[in-house]
């Protein structure tokens, strides 16, 4: 209802409102009749008598512009009405029904629709005769189609719900399920989609009465006022203008109302609250990790906000050794894929880097220009990503897209032939184990399953043999047979290529395998670091013990799985003090208080006190 | 791909089949007797009975389909009632010009559409994407005619730049040809070139944020390579479906358009067939636009093919 509030929506009703108002009382508003000829005053420039001006009879524009208005809205809602209940009902019938009668419906709502809508009206006029009337049911023959696609569409996708079937076991009578069920989620598009024929049927209107085939000469209609235009326009060239604008000021009204109708019933994901403030500045991490001489990548007091002020991240640290595997862990929404995407510099438009560093190999990132950043991304720094399939175009080949990754650093010279890059596409594709690479370099990327898609993607990203591979959930969305391998994959590669590897994951049990250390994630911060080992047998932080305690260890001992209570808070929403504390089973009224620092690798004020199960 | 070919040749059979068929039954549906039309009312019953066999109307109405399936396959619609001029001459003279007129209205659409969707999806909120989605909403708002009165009232009846009125055949003069085109084809792909560039805008803007996007980012690809080598074919699936629907949109609204420019198209014979009930042309015409449609979709379908490999696998 809001949406309907706003100026826009507003003037369009307010415009709406008006035709209604000047088609019903017409009669009474008109100044003049439309239809009296006045020849000493025809073809009359706007004055005082006939405001508008007048046509080549003298009749007054203004009038039959209000009378015009009555034909134009009769002949939109006659046409959208018949539409809406053959389309309806047809579409619910052939839905329902399947089979052969969805099959000729379907053939049929084809061919109607290689007919050209102006054409199918003329065709029936020249059949029924001339008139409006008779016009308006062709439209509305032209739009029970568009009505019976949608109509078919979504009677399809419900009938597959469990409830459609409920309702059948219940005994309801079939034509008391599609009413019951279906009508209220097929409101909305049909809303939508009338609002919009009712635009395109008064054009139709227009153009049918402008090619003298419409309105009959007992009726005005706008398109007939723009017909005479047409043949005295070089003697009064205002004659267009109103007819021109009112058509135009409707269709727009019907087609904006439309998509403002579309936004409101089908919203596609709720807009973030702005965070009002900045939450309080937390204490300096205490002291400062030290990145060790040999770290590829140090991240420093990384702060990354949203566009209303929100904290992605707060204060970031941690580093990377060359030739070291750190897992980032964390549940999904603590800001481990944001990590990835500021590191990379692909943060979506709007967020950015507010305070902190990033330095890959000893170069600052943090600021760099999109140029440079280029520059690092595929060459120093590459990237896996959770979903193998989306994350390859799906109208290229798999060949194109590596040799265009092969290519992407070349530089103005040294380039390779077009032979040369593809030879080496088929290397990388069999570097990563993809089987008869040569041949599968033509192939597309529906044509992989999960795992040899995946197999594709690090190829993409080490086709310039990067020293940093950053996997964001490698493995997650492959079956559990195929994870391993993936793994394997992944870490012989980090040997044979020497990279250092940023394994981005939710799973302790792929940290367990891969990682050598460990930087635990919550809610946009570090809570803790440390040796896979050391964490493992001796969690610090509360919420590592909890992730732990929550890892699947197949002893099939038949214990219940630990949960971690309550979820993680979205980034506007940070808790004060500890931003841990309301899901904690070691919270103490204290943790609220203020914001907790690292120190020495653990974000806990109990860090010192608490003895937490580790699983060893 | 060969698969594909040979479907959807075997599909376009049927549906001319069924055009065919609505054509003909049209003519039969109506209230009005064309014997009667020919012969005027004073004929006698005798007369009607005689001309009647003469046209085959006493026959059963398959068996009468059938005979005018078979000549019209022949390229045989019969003669108009009114000049007595074979249909198939009629449509032949004026089909060429309907083509002309429709393809470069799409050209226009197409030409103007596919750049502002795309420049709309790169600036994305900012103020030339805002001016844009206005001018999106103005264009299909405007109609037609009252845009093809106001180009002609512009810059063939003040600016005097193109002629009023009138139409030159490739034939005689390609110059002559593309100039008398120039404003009808504009007039005529406002309204789809708004429909294309919305379509493309938001094709566009999907493609951008997909993951492959951010993939072929995180390989070091330039932005120029990502837009026009990756986004511009991913956003191309979609935008083709909208082309073929706007190609009957428009050889619809070229019927109007004809009638501003004084343009001797299929439209100025339809409509002169509505109005004088001369149902041989009627027939004929609406055969020969569907079958240009149909043949459109087709080449749509095979871009669609060439475009997207999902289609070409199945």
């Amino acid at each position: 209802m809001k949406r309907l509030l706003q100026p826009v929506p507003l003037v369009c009703l307010a415009w709406l409102a008006l035709l209604a108002a000047l088609a019903l009382g017409a009669g009474a508003i008109a100044p003049h009749d439309p239809h009296l000829p006045a020849i000493k005053h025809r073809l009359a420039s706007p004055g005082a008598l006939y405001w508008l001006g007048t046509d080549d009879l003298g009749r007054d524009t203004l009038s039959r512009l209000i009378f015009g208005a009555r034909t134009a809205l009769l002949a939109s809602f006659e046409s959208v009405g018949i539409g809406l209940a053959a389309g309806v009902s047809l579409g619910l019938a052939a839905g329902y029904l399947g089979g052969w009668w969805d099959r000729v419906a379907m053939r049929l709502a084809d061919v109607m629709q290689s007919i050209p809508a102006l054409l199918l009206a003329l065709a029936l006029i020249g059949v029924l005769g001339k008139g409006l009337a008779n016009a308006m049911v062709a439209v509305g023959v032209i739009f029970a189609v568009s009505f019976l696609r949608i109509t078919r569409a979504v009677v399809l996708a419900e009938r597959e719900q469990l409830y459609v079937d409920a309702a059948r076991v219940l005994g309801l009578r079939p034509f008391a399920i599609l009413l019951r069920q279906i009508l209220p989620n097929i409101a909305a598009p049909l809303i939508v989609q009338a609002s919009i024929a009712l635009g395109t049927a008064l054009l139709i209107e227009a153009m049918l009465s402008f090619l003298g085939v419409g309105a009959e000469s007992n009726e005005v209609s706008w398109g007939a006022m723009l017909d005479t235009a047409r043949q005295f326009q070089s003697q009064q060239p205002l004659l267009p203008v109103f007819p021109g604008l009112a058509i135009t000021f409707s269709v727009l009204a019907f087609n904006l109302l439309g998509d403002v109708l579309r936004d409101a019933m089908m919203p596609a994901g709720t807009a973030h609250p702005r965070a009002a403030t900045l939450a309080p500045a937390a204490p300096a991490d205490t002291p400062p990790p030290p990145a060790a001489e040999d770290a590829l990548l140090a991240v420093r007091d990384l702060t990354v906000a949203a566009p209303g002020g929100a904290e992605l991240l707060s204060g970031v640290s941690f580093h990377l050794r060359r030739g070291e595997t750190l897992g980032l862990v964390g549940e999904s929404g603590c800001g481990k894929s944001i990590t990835a995407a500021a590191i990379m510099g692909l943060l979506p438009a709007g967020v950015g880097v507010a305070s902190g560093s990033i330095r890959l190999g000893g170069a600052e990132l943090v600021g760099l220009p999109e140029s440079e950043l280029r520059r690092v991304r595929g060459k120093r720094a590459g990237m896996v990503f959770q979903e193998p399939v989306a994350a390859l175009s799906p109208v290229h080949t798999v060949g194109r897209q590596l040799v265009d990754a092969v290519r992407a650093h070349e530089g103005k010279t040294g380039r390779l032939s077009g032979r040369a890059a593809r030879e080496r596409a088929a290397e990388l594709l069999a570097m990563v184990g993809v089987p008869d690479p040569r041949r599968r370099l033509d192939d597309y990327p529906h044509q992989f399953s999960g795992g040899m898609a995946q197999r594709v993607v690090i190829a993409g990203a080490l086709a310039c043999e990067p020293e940093l591979l950053i996997a964001d959930e490698p493995t997650t969305a492959l079956d559990v047979t195929i994870q391993a391998q993936v793994l394997d994959l992944l870490m012989d590669l980090r040997e044979r290529l020497s990279m250092s590897v940023l394994l981005i994951t939710h799973d302790l049990g792929v940290v367990a395998d891969a990682c050598d250390r460990l930087a635990v994630m919550y809610a946009g911060q570090i809570v803790e670091t440390g040796t896979v080992e050391a964490a493992f047998a001796r969690p610090r932080h509360p919420y590592t013990a909890a992730l732990l305690a929550a890892m699947p260890r197949g002893e099939g001992s038949g214990t219940a799985l630990a949960t971690i209570p309550g979820r993680v808070p979205p980034a506007w929403d940070w808790p004060a003090g500890c931003r841990f504390h309301p899901r904690c089973a070691h919270a103490l009224p204290g943790c609220a208080a203020a914001p907790v620092a690292l120190a020495d690798g653990v974000r806990c004020r109990r860090s010192g006190e608490l003895h937490l199960q580790g699983t060893a | 791909m060969k698969q594909l070919l040979l479907t959807r040749l075997l599909s376009v059979a049927p549906m001319l089949l069924l055009v065919s068929l609505f054509a003909f039954l049209l003519v039969h549906a109506t209230a009005t007797d064309p014997v009667a039309q020919i012969l005027g009312q004073g004929a006698s019953a005798a007369d009607r009975a005689e001309y009647a066999r003469k046209l085959g109307l006493d026959r059963p109405l398959a068996e009468q389909f059938l005979a005018w399936l078979g000549n019209a396959l022949r390229g045989d619609f019969g003669v108009s009632l009114y000049t007595s001029l074979p249909v198939a001459e009629s449509i032949r003279e004026r089909v060429g010009v309907t083509l002309s007129l429709a393809l470069a209205g799409m050209a226009f659409a197409v030409c103007c559409g596919l750049p502002l969707g795309i420049a709309g999806a790169l600036r994305q909120g900012e103020r030339a994407d805002r001016l844009l989605n206005v001018l999106v909403s103005i264009g299909l708002a405007v109609p037609s005619m009252w845009l093809a009165l106001l180009l002609s009232l512009a810059f063939a009846v003040t600016l005097r730049w193109f002629q009023v009125v009138g139409y030159t055949p490739f034939a005689e003069s390609p110059l002559e040809w593309a100039r008398a085109l120039v404003l009808p084809s504009i007039a005529l792909g406002v309204h789809a070139a708004a429909v294309i560039a919305r379509q493309t805008r938001s094709a566009m803007i999907e493609a951008l944020h997909s993951r492959y996007v951010q993939a072929l980012r995180s390989r070091g690809l330039t932005r120029r390579r990502i837009v026009l080598g990756y986004a511009v074919r991913n956003a191309l699936v979609p935008v083709l479906s909208v082309i073929a629907i706007q190609m009957s949109v428009i050889v619809g609204v070229s019927f109007v358009i004809e009638r501003i420019f004084a343009i001797p198209g299929l439209g100025t014979l339809l409509i002169d067939s509505v109005v004088r009930a001369d149902y041989p042309i009627l027939q004929g015409t609406v055969v020969a636009i569907a079958c240009f449609v149909l043949l459109v979709n087709l080449a749509v379908d095979i871009a669609y093919g060439l475009v997207n490999p999902r289609v070409r696998a199945d």
